[in-house]
């Protein structure tokens, strides 16, 4: 009898274990799999959406809770490098864009917990007010700005921060595609080969 | 002893507890920011958040760029009257359900003149004269008015326009 209870008992440990560890891995190991990719950029269509399914639901809550619709605003995010390496404080990166058929955009850096960078140097992000949707730009992603005109500062980013390209009021003919959206170069990296 | 009907029960239980956490996770992180906001603000009330900072921790992934109003929307004592006063840049008017669901949302390409909408419960009775209802598919939610304000002075700016939005209960606007 006691056997038989104290099996019960395990039984109820492993199973609630396993579902929280099976649940903890399609919120963090699967995320990629409910998103598109255009380049290195993910996106995920049913952000904000009333018809998204329980998994997007639940990721999107837990990175971008509040998110609007993709009818009002389309949120792209990038966290590696062109070599699929995480991005890193350590490294001098070049974004450069496009004029996009948008009403407005911005690209922002937030830190590996999903907040903005513990910095001070007012240049959390780059948009379309300051740069302009008009012509080809290209913004700076370092720890200090240097010589840049348009700069995003990754001091204090650490290793694993990522990008947020957020458009706004998409026009009917906005696609998406790695040659439409910003592309990201890494310039040098601390430790390199020179 | 058999071990079998102790692992298909084990299987059985991590199944509806992995459905059930999945279920949770985005009303739990809803119910914590419905929380964090009704703290400082009440509820059926707007608050104007703080320029976004290195500091600001009310809610993942903030946008510097703009100006945030919330409003935790509550229906329990009946329809809530929620205005967004125009902007002279991009602003929207969202509303988020308890399950984090983007149920509704209008801006400035729609409303050129500011926005005024009544919540109610979905399925109940709508408020007579309300000029524009939306159904709510929960009790409580948030409200939120994005304003584009990248720089100090048009926060500023869009500050003294947030003044003039309205988040409250239609009854006490009637009484």
């Amino acid at each position: 009898m006691l056997r038989r209870i104290l099996a019960w008992i395990a039984a109820v440990i492993v199973g609630v274990a396993l579902g929280l560890a099976s649940a903890w891995a399609a919120l963090n190991v699967g995320a990629s799999s409910f998103s598109e990719e255009f380049g290195h950029w993910r996106y995920n269509s049913a952000a904000g959406s009333t018809a998204a399914d329980p998994y997007t639901r639940a990721i999107v809550a837990r990175v971008g809770l509040l998110a609007l619709s993709a009818r009002e605003a389309r949120y792209f995010t990038m966290y590696e490098d062109e070599n699929g390496r995480p991005l890193s404080e350590s490294c001098i990166y070049e974004l450069r864009g496009a004029p996009m058929d948008v009403r407005w955009w911005s690209v922002t850096l937030y830190a590996d917990d999903n907040y903005l960078a513990q910095n001070n140097d007012s240049a959390h992000s780059v948009d379309a007010t300051r740069i302009g949707n008009d012509s080809s730009w290209t913004a700076r992603i370092s720890p200090v700005r240097g010589d840049a005109r348009y700069w995003v500062s990754s001091r204090e980013a650490r290793r694993g921060f990522s990008l947020t390209l957020r458009v706004y009021n998409p026009q009917r003919d906005f696609r998406a595609s790695a040659e439409t959206l910003p592309a990201l170069t890494t310039v040098s990296c601390a430790g390199d080969e020179p | 002893m058999s071990w079998g009907k102790y692992v298909l029960g084990a299987l059985v239980i991590a199944i509806a507890v992995h459905f059930a956490a999945i279920y949770a996770v985005p009303r739990v992180f809803m119910n914590i920011a419905i929380e964090r906001i009704g703290a400082v603000s009440g509820v059926n009330a707007w608050r104007l958040s703080d320029r976004v900072t290195a500091t600001s921790r009310w809610v993942v992934r903030p946008s510097p760029d703009f100006a945030y109003s919330t409003c935790v929307f509550d229906l329990s004592q009946g329809p809530v009257v929620i205005t967004a006063t125009p902007w002279d840049s991009y602003w929207s008017l969202s509303l988020y359900a308890a399950n984090s669901d983007n149920f509704f949302v209008i801006d400035d390409r729609e409303a050129h003149h500011g926005a005024e909408i009544t919540v109610v419960r979905r399925g109940r009775a709508h408020p007579e004269g309300a000029s524009m209802v939306v159904e709510s598919p929960s009790e409580r939610g948030i409200a939120l008015i994005r304003r584009l304000a990248p720089t100090p002075n048009t926060y500023n700016a869009a500050k003294n326009v947030a003044v003039e939005d309205v988040c409250e209960s239609a009854a006490r606007l009637v009484g």
